[in-house]
């Protein structure tokens, strides 16, 4: 039941607005074909389950249907900000890739 | 085509027989707007070449601003994203007007899509029109400034909702409507409902054109 | 008119004498007054027995004045209109208000469990856990017959007429409690300007001040200062304010849950049906001030249960609240200095008032005024026993220690038909802790507080009693302050009150530290004490299960079921937790409190449900011809939301006659379907084919203009997860169809494939398929009845052949004519603007009536769609499903360059072994027989359980055009099982077993009828 801000409506809109989208930053691998079982093993199952800080991805259901990143703190459920797709990769690149 | 072939989302709830000229009696009135037409757009609101030739095949600024409105004469234009918008006219304009954006797009990355039978506006008025909304949705109503647009939850539903002749427009799809209006009348019911003269709901949009 | 024997006449009282009423009781008529709760009705006659305890039976009486109240649980109305477990404290009376106790069984007098309560020595903690532990088999009887003894109430089990809603708020400052402290927080809030909703469980504002009009604030009496508070609040245009509201949940990010009661209060007949009678209010607050107040906890001691027996507070506002004595010989007993007040306006008001103190050493002013309103005081004395069957009668007073807790000596036998009493205040903390805040305990108030500025950063902030503030002017000077600092980090400017906050109120004195008041003999040798009245947890229980070693407050709460029920513990928490810190050896501050979770108090289903029920339960979807339907008889079944026509039964008919009637009629005639419900999207740029080359498992580039294709879509497992046929219109325009319930779930999937790891392919998706109404005209007649309608576009078979679509006018109307088949006879599938839907569909009817074309819903689409083997994504796949596993490997572009979704994942050795489960057609021996869809497939008919599984029967019909009974299974290995091979070695050969039956069947290829495929292209 919390807050999320748009970055493309550029408004705080109640969670209900929205849907989950995963964890961020799990792209897919250039060239799947050459990739090994465990490289796809990978990609298509491991993820973070961070007790914390995570990124992650929420589409805005029934606003601008777009996908956006989000930080947010999955024991508190604090959030720290949300950026654009492009933006939040360079928000979370500027942390390190991780947090 | 005769219009005597088509059929509104809410037809079915025959309201014109029910529909009285709204007066204070009661606390909330709706109608169902008019057939129009509705077309998706889809372009890139960074792309000047886009956003000057949409405008100019509208006849109206395409509206960059998020959450904004456009209108000029019965062309309305929703900002849904920074590459949707839903571009409402009169149902008597709808060919003209695809073909007017696609003409004007020809060879710049758009979408023109007609979704006329897909929609219907419902125009929410009357002092307790607000309350409705809060019942019926999450958004805080005291942010909906006149011009601005916002897409948000109707009960389990979605809906557009603007402001619109001191009251609301809300333009949902076809296959809800039947949701949303048993919805709105159940959470308009303890102010007091009727159905709005559908004559009204067209002065409303010739007032606001 | 004569009052009722405990009933006075106080001029401050909140009741409205002019108005009697009557109420029932157990099928007694009481005598009422308008404002009284039935608690107080009760309480007005001489009431004193209403319950028998939960566990040991005993007797019962009303303890509090609100939602703390343990004991007087009543079912108020009967009917539909019946509400179990309602607190007698918290129910407004109306006239003709019925209710009934809720416990006790069989009878009130004689209880089931008197047995128990006189062997309650042989019912400690954990006894049902240990007494019918065995045999196991027998629990589900026990827990019947305890439950029934127990005697909670009923729950209605007719339809509610009632209707409720919710509504959503959006506030700068929200305010939970309209107590004095609450209403200056309104007021600060209110006067800066912000948007102020203040909520209170109440029937009116005021809280504690209206159990205390003889109090004085600022030289107003407090009945005054209230009055002039609230005036200035409602002057004031931003604020709302919102009683007999509840705010029962704190979530995330300041969302409050408050349940409010609309009509409640009125008369049965009164009630408008038009209005709801409870609203579930969820509030978005930037700033929460919980103004939640305090509740007084009791002292423990022997037989501290009786009825008549009250809290101090409680006693305080029946008597200035309702003008009610609850006894007229009263005995009280405190720790603190808050019973005083309400001490002397009980004798000034005529009762006869004994106050004894656990203190030696008091207040000098309480003590002066006590005097002089003619209270007898016993200064350092405690309660040993009360005395009293179904009613108090007398007390035992006991010399205390001056430290420590313990008898030093005998006192008094005090003759009483009420006690009251007070071991400190609790503050309410319970909204500060749900969302993860927690209460410090502290040492010099004795109590469990919540920080007035512990959650600032959260933008929650805490005022009056519940942040330890117990003294009238203190609370007011402090609600002040920290609602200032809450306008303030809204950017809002303190503005000047007029209210002023002094009062006469003697400066507190400290309280005795003491819960269990000692009787001088060790624990479980005197009268029992309780804790819990609810769950009839005594001291001794604690102390066992402590002793049986449990440490944790979570644990020894579970075992003893302190703080469980419907009051959660309101009276009892603190005292549990001071008793258990005592017998673990440790500070109660190093055992903590339990956690609190939502809900604070009750809450209805109605409410919760709100407008979410009946007809708007969830949204129903109807196409454009839905009318078309119902007028021809049609039944309908739910697709996702969607109400889609199963069958069209002719009079007579049942499911199975009206289903051949459709299939016949399609395959040897015409028939049709309302396709409208497949989910469509329209696809346009210049990557369209890449695009669809990605996300679909076939191949795009070379399909033309005017072509159309059937294609799976796979996720990035490689199993199915979606099919259709997606469309060329022109080379960068593409119109794809999804399943019906798969729609929503394709749309957003390929835009977040889009958006997220291809954005630079040039190409945009809108969905369209509420936009499109589709009819799908299926048969050997089709073409015929088409043309009827159809001038525009050459029908025939060479020009316009099997999987092309044709732009044109149908019925006058411009139409999408797509020649695709999910059938396998030759059919057209014609989309119109959903505006015209309803007008196509009549005119393909009446174009249809000289081939009496038949409308046909999902059953018969089903039937004819297992007869040619065509799957259902969902039905015959689980997600676990291949196109390989389907035997769809016609379906797979390997070529293509791109590694589209899923792709990869057939190497994955598990993907790629040849055993997997398959998709498989079966036929039965008996032809007649139809095979339950779900059945297992074993390979013996024979098997000692556990049995092999092989799979599952995932469709299976009866055909009409094949006189016999179909399926489709998976089946490990189908596909070797079936060939030459398999039917030599008799691998064919399997059994589905389903209902304790094993049903012989042979794996068979899955297209039943027309495996070459040729009508659907005549
Ligand atoms: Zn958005």
């Amino acid at each position: 039941m919390f807050l999320l801000s748009c970055p493309h409506c550029g408004e705080k809109r109640e969670e209900e607005e929205f849907a989950y989208g995963g964890e961020a930053f799990i792209a897919r691998p250039a060239d799947p074909e050459t990739l090994d079982d465990e490289g796809w093993g990978d990609y298509l199952f491991k993820r973070k389950n961070t007790k914390g800080w995570h990124w992650e991805m929420w589409g805005h259901q029934t606003g601008c249907r777009k996908f956006f990143i989000v930080k947010r703190n999955t024991a508190s459920h604090a959030i720290a900000g949300s950026w654009t797709l492009a933006e939040g990769r360079k928000a979370y690149d500027a942390e390190g890739g991780a947090a | 085509m005769s219009k005597s072939l088509m059929q509104s989302p809410l037809h079915h709830f025959d309201l014109a027989k029910q529909a009285v000229k709204p007066d204070g009696r009661h606390g909330v009135w709706a109608g169902e707007l008019p057939l129009a037409g509705y077309i998706a757009l889809r372009g890139d609101s960074a792309t000047p070449a886009f956003v000057e030739a949409a405008s100019s095949a509208l006849g109206v600024p395409l509206p960059v601003t998020p959450c904004t409105l456009a209108q000029s004469g019965a062309v309305k234009v929703a900002w849904i994203s920074p590459d949707e918008w839903l571009v409402v006219c009169p149902r008597e304009k709808l060919g003209a007007t695809i073909a007017a954006l696609e003409r004007a797009l020809e060879g710049i990355r758009s979408q023109v899509v007609d979704n006329s039978g897909g929609y219907t506006q419902v125009l929410l008025t009357g002092a307790n029109a607000s309350d409705v909304l809060a019942h019926c949705t999450v958004y805080d109503i005291a942010h909906l400034d006149p011009g601005k647009v916002v897409g948000t939850t109707f009960g389990k539903s979605a809906t557009l909702l603007h402001r619109q002749d001191r009251g609301f427009c809300l333009i949902f799809r076809r296959s809800f409507a039947d949701y949303l209006w048993r919805f709105m009348v159940r959470a308009a019911t303890p102010y007091g409902f009727g159905v709005a003269l559908r004559e009204d709901a067209s002065a409303a949009e010739r007032e606001t054109a | 008119m004569k009052l009722s024997s405990h009933r006075l006449k106080i001029a401050t009282a909140r009741i409205d004498y002019d108005r009697p009423l009557s109420i029932s009781f157990d099928g007694k008529s009481f005598p009422a007054f308008a404002g009284d709760t039935l608690a107080s009705a009760l309480l007005a006659s001489g009431t004193r027995m209403l319950a028998r305890s939960f566990k040991y039976g005993r007797p019962r009486g009303i303890i509090g004045a609100g939602p703390e109240e343990p004991n007087a649980l009543v079912q108020l109305e009967q009917g539909p209109q019946t509400v179990p477990n309602l607190k007698a404290t918290q129910v407004e009376v109306y006239s003709g208000l019925t209710a009934r106790r809720t416990t006790g069984w069989p009878s009130l007098g004689v209880d089931a469990k008197s047995l128990g309560g006189r062997f309650s020595r042989f019912m400690p903690a954990g006894f049902y856990y240990k007494t019918f532990k065995y045999p196991a088999a027998l629990w589900p009887r026990y827990e019947h017959i305890i439950r029934h003894a127990a005697g909670y109430g009923s729950a209605p089990v007719e339809n509610d007429p009632d209707i409720y809603d919710h509504m959503h708020h959006h506030v700068q400052v929200l305010v939970v409690g309209g107590g004095a402290s609450g209403l200056v927080a309104a007021l600060t809030a209110g006067q800066a300007g912000l948007r102020v909703l203040l909520l209170d469980e109440q029937n009116e504002l005021g809280g504690w001040l209206l159990s205390q009009p003889n109090a004085n604030i600022g030289g107003k009496t407090a009945p005054a200062w209230l009055k002039a508070a609230i005036d200035e609040l409602k002057s004031l245009p931003n604020v709302r304010i919102l009683t007999r509201t509840s705010a029962f949940a704190l979530h995330d990010m300041n969302m409050i849950q408050a349940a409010q009661s609309l009509q409640d209060n009125l008369p049965l007949a009164h009630r408008s049906t038009d209005q709801p009678r409870q609203r579930l209010h969820r509030i978005r607050a930037d700033r929460v001030i919980l103004a939640s107040g305090a509740i007084e906890r009791p002292l423990v001691y022997g037989n501290n249960d009786l009825p008549g027996i009250f809290t101090a507070s409680a006693m305080t506002t029946y008597l200035n609240r309702y003008g009610v004595a609850c006894g007229h010989n009263v005995l009280l007993l405190t720790s603190n200095d808050h019973v005083y007040q309400g001490a002397i306006d009980m004798a000034r008001a005529g009762i006869k008032v004994t106050l004894a103190d656990t203190r030696a050493d008091i207040n000098a002013t309480w003590e002066q005024r006590a005097a002089a309103a003619g209270i007898a005081l016993y200064k350092g004395y405690g309660i040993a026993q009360a005395h009293g069957g179904r009613s108090v009668h007398s007390a035992q007073l006991a010399k205390l220690d001056a430290r420590d807790n313990r008898v030093t000596g005998s006192g008094p036998l005090i003759s009483c038909d009420a006690i009251g009493s007070s071991g400190g205040l609790s503050p309410t903390v319970h909204l500060f802790c749900h969302d993860g805040g927690r209460p410090h305990w502290d040492e010099a108030l004795l109590a469990y507080v919540a920080p007035a500025l512990g959650r600032e950063k959260a933008g929650i902030y805490v005022v009056g009693a519940a942040c330890g503030e117990f003294g009238l002017a203190s609370s007011l000077q402090q609600s002040r302050g920290v609602s200032n600092k809450a306008v303030a980090s809204l950017g809002k400017a303190e503005v000047a009150t007029a209210l002023d906050f002094g009062s006469d109120e003697p400066a507190v004195t400290p309280a005795r530290r003491i819960f269990r008041v000692p009787d001088g003999k060790k624990e479980g040798y005197g009268a029992k004490a309780f804790v819990d009245y609810q769950n009839d947890v005594a001291v001794t229980d604690i102390q066992l299960a402590v002793r049986e070693n449990y440490k944790s407050i979570e644990h020894i709460k579970r075992y003893t079921a302190l703080g469980f029920g419907t009051d959660q513990g309101k009276l009892s928490n603190v005292n549990g937790f001071a008793i258990a810190a005592d017998a673990l050896g440790q500070h109660i501050s190093e055992v903590g409190t339990t956690t609190y979770r939502p809900a604070y108090s009750p809450v209805t289903f109605g409410t919760l449900a709100g407008a979410h029920e009946g007809d708007t339960f969830e949204p129903k979807r109807y196409t454009a011809m839905h009318a078309s339907h119902v007028a021809r008889g049609a039944l309908f079944e739910p697709v996702g939301q969607w109400l889609r026509p199963w069958y069209f039964p002719k009079a007579r008919e049942d499911m199975h006659a009206a289903v051949r009637r459709e299939c016949l009629a399609t395959r040897r005639s015409v028939g049709m379907m309302d396709a409208s419900t497949l989910g469509k999207i329209d696809i346009r740029g210049k990557d369209v084919r890449e695009f669809l080359n990605r996300v679909y498992a076939n191949a795009w580039t070379n399909l033309a203009p005017g072509k159309c294709r059937y294609g799976l879509m796979l996720d990035e497992n490689g199993m199915v997860f979606d099919d259709g046929v997606t469309s060329c219109i022109s080379d960068n325009h593409f119109v794809m169809t999804t399943t019906t319930g798969g729609a929503a779930r394709v749309m957003t999937w390929l835009e977040k494939w889009h958006q997220t790891e291809w954005p630079d392919l040039d190409v945009y998706l809108t969905s369209v398929t509420d936009h499109w109404a589709t009819a799908a005209v299926v048969g050997p007649n089709s073409r015929k009845v088409l043309q009827k309608v159809c001038s525009d576009i050459d029908l025939s078979s060479d020009a316009f052949k099997f999987m092309d679509w044709r732009a044109g006018t149908v019925a006058g109307v411009p139409a999408r004519v797509f020649r695709i088949s999910f059938s396998g006879e030759l059919a057209f599938e014609v989309n119109v603007d959903a505006t015209h839907g309803h007008h196509v569909w009549e005119a393909l009817m009446e174009a249809g009536r000289e081939f009496d074309i038949t409308p046909y819903g999902t059953e018969t689409m089903h039937v004819l769609r297992a007869e040619k083997g065509f799957i259902i994504v969902g039905q015959d796949t689980d997600g676990s499903m291949t196109p390989f596993d389907l035997d769809m490997g016609w379906a797979v572009g390997m070529k293509k360059p791109y590694s589209f979704i899923g792709k990869r994942s057939f190497k994955r050795s598990d993907t790629a072994r040849s055993d997997r489960k398959q998709l498989v057609g079966l036929l039965t021996d008996d032809p007649a027989e139809v095979l339950r869809e779900g059945a297992q497939i074993i390979e013996q008919a024979d098997f000692k359980p556990p049995a092999k599984m092989l799979g599952h029967v995932t469709s299976s019909y009866h055909s009409p055009e094949l006189g016999r009974s179909i399926a489709m299974a998976v089946v490990r290995d189908g596909i070797a099982r079936k060939s030459p091979d398999g039917q030599k070695a008799g691998r064919d050969i399997v059994y589905a077993w389903a209902g304790g039956r094993a049903v012989r069947a042979k794996i068979v290829p899955y297209v039943f009828v027309d495996p070459k495929g040729e009508r659907q292209n005549v």
